[in-house]
């Protein structure tokens, strides 16, 4: 028997160059390099635009408004987030019997599974456009997200602090804050934080499809061609995100290392 | 307070922990579990804190049938019994005076016990129950930061602030070192008399055993093999107790299918 050639460096290369080449051709990137060449000029006279963001103190105070309106609804969405994620990772570790279960993970699915972008054109078509819809979106979502979390948290916790608690006549709420919740609050204040972050850029996006915010003046300031209130727009969503960065990285080594 | 008859407990698989226990305590009796390990001390404890149901037999708790009563009854009852265990039951990042305070979740309503996670209400009492065991000034600190020996002295100080009628303590010395362990036998013993209440210990320590507790159980293989006060256990009593049990392996004497290194975690769930 002749000894066996590797050859699936060589088959992988070929099928990823061939992919290559395939995508190219399909999109015309060749064409539309060689038409960028005269219309680049173009494009940097547009990008040019942004260089010089509107500073004048009416926009400037619009947009703070806006910037204040994106912080509430990453806010509150996320704390209805929290909130209902907690009350659907109960059931969903378990703790109220095989239906329970099996009915709230079914819910936690399909809220995780639907994109924020999605429930948002959905809520602002149920609730009107604004900063409520964009809210709602976000809180749906992330009860999908943090519920799951959630549930897998509560599901590695030690059982006997709350079974000892329960064994010396404690009710079963109360022996739950007591004997478990320690166990957990430190990785449910972490993901709940992880998820404020993401969902202050969410909210600067929501306003696209009409939930309010940033995003919604960004929409309105690039479709009139306004290039300077886009640029400030842009650079007040950079300083937003990074603000809550900071703020929930000071958070979460308060409360959850220390 | 507690009398058992002819209770048994039989696990799934035929295994008897319990084979026809007779027992009856006195209320303000101090009572010591001894006897190898797998002799059934733990379910024995279990069975008179209501927590594990027996399979055979009658059980009475202040007059009652624990598992003829409603669920509010139960945990009634059950708020009246003090448990302490090996390994304390604390969460690690809970504080120390929301650990000592939990004592009393089974006499509080529930809107104290969530009050009291936001700000504690009883600062002196849990003071207090600390105060004996000198950990009063370690009252803010984290369960984590405390050495194993100081977490269960938090225990011991939790089930003071309960003030349970009956104390059902499942070998509570066994992880710490024969000073402090003395210590904590003696504390247990100091605060039944003080207060009349009943205690029941199960112990590894004999020599703990005889000379703290006034009355003295050997149980082996579920079954009761001696009943008597202290003073009246000689050696050759306690010698016939552990008799041909080699270290460690007791367990499986019950059962010789299984593999002698598999820990036993059935028993513990």
């Amino acid at each position: 028997m002749s000894p066996v050639i590797p050859r699936r460096g060589l088959t992988l290369s070929v099928l990823v160059l061939a992919a290559v080449f395939a995508s190219v051709w399909r999109l015309d990137l060749i064409a539309a390099f060689a038409e960028g060449q005269d219309s680049l000029g173009e494009l940097f006279g547009f990008l040019q635009r942004f260089a010089a963001p509107d500073t004048s103190p009416a926009f400037l105070s619009k947009v703070g408004q806006g910037a204040i309106e994106t912080l509430a609804i990453s806010l509150i969405g996320t704390l209805l987030a929290v909130l209902a994620g907690v009350a659907l990772a109960l059931p969903a570790s378990g703790r109220f019997g095989r239906l329970g279960q099996i009915v709230s993970r079914f819910m936690l699915n399909l809220l995780r599974s639907v994109p924020e972008l999605v429930w948002a054109t959905l809520t602002v078509l149920a609730a009107g456009l604004g900063p409520f819809a964009g809210t709602l979106a976000l809180a749906l979502h992330t009860t999908g997200v943090l519920g799951r979390l959630y549930a897998e948290a509560l599901e590695n916790a030690p059982p006997a602090p709350e079974a000892a608690l329960r064994g010396a006549g404690s009710g079963a709420v109360a022996a739950f804050l007591y004997g478990t919740l320690p166990a957990v609050a430190p990785q449910w204040v972490a993901y709940g934080l992880y998820r404020w972050e993401m969902n202050i850029r969410m909210a600067a996006i929501l306003g696209f499809v009409g939930a309010g915010g940033l995003g919604a003046q960004l929409y309105y300031a690039l479709s009139l061609f306004h290039e300077a209130r886009a640029a400030t727009l842009i650079v007040a969503m950079l300083l937003l995100s990074l603000l809550v960065d900071a703020l929930s990285g000071w958070l979460r080594r308060r409360l959850v290392v220390a | 307070m507690i009398s058992l008859a002819a209770l048994s407990v039989a696990y799934a698989g035929g295994r008897r922990a319990l084979d026809g226990v007779d027992l009856s305590i006195a209320p303000g009796e101090r009572v010591a579990l001894i006897g190898p390990s797998g002799a059934g001390k733990t379910t024995l404890l279990r069975v008179m804190g209501a927590n594990l149901r027996p399979t055979g037999g009658q059980l009475q708790l202040d007059g009652l049938d624990p598992w003829a009563l409603n669920a509010r009854q139960l945990q009634g009852l059950r708020g009246r019994v003090g448990k302490m265990y090996q390994a304390p039951p604390i969460p690690p990042r809970q504080r120390v005076i929301t650990a000592v305070l939990a004592g009393r979740l089974g006499q509080w309503p529930l809107w104290r016990a969530v009050a009291s996670l936001i700000y504690p209400l009883d600062i002196d009492g849990a003071r207090a129950a600390l105060a004996p065991f000198d950990l009063a000034e370690r009252l803010f600190d984290r369960c984590d930061q405390l050495s194993g020996g100081q977490l269960q002295r938090v225990a011991l100080a939790r089930l003071f602030y309960q003030q349970p009628q009956l104390v059902l303590a499942d070998e509570p010395v066994s992880a710490l070192d024969p000073t402090l362990a003395r210590s904590v036998a003696v504390a247990l013993n100091e605060d039944a008399k003080r207060r009349g209440a009943t205690l029941i210990a199960s112990l590894h320590a004999v020599e703990l055993a005889l000379s703290e507790f006034s009355r003295v159980i050997g149980l082996r293989e579920g079954r009761i093999v001696f009943d008597r006060p202290a003073a009246q256990l000689g050696v050759a009593d306690i010698e016939a107790l552990y008799a041909g049990v080699p270290y460690a392996s007791a367990p499986e004497a019950h059962n010789p299918d299984a593999p002698s290194a598999r820990p036993r975690l059935t028993r513990c769930a």
